[in-house]
C-alpha cells in the first residue's frame, strides 16, 4: 500500500457498496435512502449544563425468545422492533444490534458502550456536563421512511416533551 | 434515524447524531453530525476502550454546543487502525470465495422473508 491509496484513505460509501452488493447477489431493486437538500436547525436555548439531554438509540432490547442476538450473531431480522420503546436511564439495560447491518467482520458487538453510551452519559451527567433525561428512547429501523416520519418520529417527540427534554443525542448503528 | 433527528430539530429540540456511515447520514441531511471513521457498530467509540468512548461523547457534546448552522459535520480524529484496510471488506464480494457468496444469497432470501412476515404481523407492511 502506498500513501496514495485513496480507497483506504477516504470513508466507505455504504450507499454505493450496498447497491453493488445486492445487484451482484441478483437483486436489482436497491433501497432508496432518505435524501434532503436542506436540514433544519435549532440553537440550544440554554447552556448545555442546564439542559436536559436525551439518548435515542436504534439498538433493541434483548429478547431471549428471538434467536441469537450476539455478540457476533448473524443478521437477525426477528429481533427487530416495530414501535418506539423507552427505558429508565437510572438503571442499566441489555441492548443488542443483531437486527442491524453493522460490520460483522470487524466488529464483534461485545461492548455495548460502542452503540449505547448510557452508562457514560450517566457519568457525564454526574459531572455536571448536562442533565440526563429520565428515559431513553428506541427508534425502530424497519426500512419504511413513511412509518419513521409519520409514526415513530412524532411518538419520540411526544415522549421527549413529556420529559421536558432540551436536546437529543442520536446514536444510530 | 436521521429522519428522527430532523423531526426533533424542526420541532424545537436541538440534536447531534453520532455515526459511522458518513454518506448515509449526510445524504439524509442532519443538523449536527459527529462522524467516526469506524466500522459500523462503533458510533460511540472503540470496543473496550473507555478513553475513546469518552473522547467521542465529549466531542459530540462540543458539536452540539458549537455548530453554527445545519449540516455541520465534524470528523473525529480517532482511527480504527493505522492502515484502514478494513474499509475494503464491507460487502465486498471480490474478497469472498464463491461458496460464501452462494451462502449469503441464500441467507438474504431467508432474512427478507422473516422481515416481510414481521412487518405484516406488526401491520406496517
Amino acid at each position: 500500500m502506498t500513501e496514495f491509496d485513496s480507497s483506504r484513505r477516504i470513508f466507505v460509501s455504504y450507499i454505493d457498496k450496498s447497491r453493488e452488493y445486492y445487484l451482484a447477489l441478483g437483486y436489482d431493486n436497491p433501497y432508496r435512502w432518505a435524501h434532503y437538500v436542506d436540514a433544519p436547525f435549532t440553537p440550544l436555548k440554554k447552556p448545555l449544563k442546564e439542559s436536559t439531554l436525551v439518548l435515542i438509540t436504534t439498538a433493541a432490547p434483548y429478547q431471549p425468545d428471538k434467536g441469537d442476538q450476539g455478540p457476533g450473531a448473524a443478521y437477525n431480522a426477528a429481533a427487530k422492533f416495530y414501535s418506539v420503546y423507552s427505558g429508565d436511564t437510572a438503571v442499566d439495560h441489555d441492548t443488542r444490534i443483531s437486527h442491524i447491518g453493522y460490520d460483522r467482520k470487524h466488529t464483534t458487538a461485545k461492548d455495548s458502550n460502542t452503540w449505547f453510551p448510557l452508562p457514560l452519559m450517566r457519568e457525564f451527567a454526574g459531572q455536571g456536563r448536562f442533565k440526563l433525561a429520565k428515559r431513553f428512547h428506541g427508534a425502530p429501523t424497519n426500512r419504511s421512511q413513511r412509518v419513521s416520519l409519520e409514526t415513530d418520529a412524532p411518538e419520540i417527540l411526544a415522549r421527549c416533551r413529556q420529559d421536558q427534554v432540551d436536546a437529543a443525542l442520536l446514536v444510530p448503528t | 434515524m436521521s429522519l428522527v433527528a430532523r423531526y426533533l430539530e424542526r420541532n424545537g429540540i436541538p440534536t447531534v447524531t453520532m455515526g459511522a456511515a458518513k454518506d448515509i447520514v449526510e445524504w439524509a441531511g442532519v443538523p449536527r453530525f459527529l462522524f467516526s471513521d469506524f466500522p459500523l457498530g462503533n458510533s460511540a467509540g472503540k470496543p473496550h476502550e473507555p478513553d475513546t468512548q469518552r473522547f467521542t461523547l465529549d466531542l459530540a457534546l462540543k458539536v452540539l454546543e458549537s455548530a453554527v448552522g445545519p449540516r455541520t459535520t465534524v470528523q473525529s480524529p480517532l482511527r480504527w487502525t493505522d492502515d484502514g484496510d478494513w474499509k475494503q471488506d464491507y460487502n465486498n464480494l471480490a474478497r469472498m470465495p464463491p461458496e460464501e457468496v452462494a451462502k449469503r444469497r441464500a441467507e438474504f432470501d431467508k432474512v427478507k422473508q422473516v422481515a416481510r412476515d414481521q412487518r405484516q404481523k406488526a401491520g406496517v407492511a
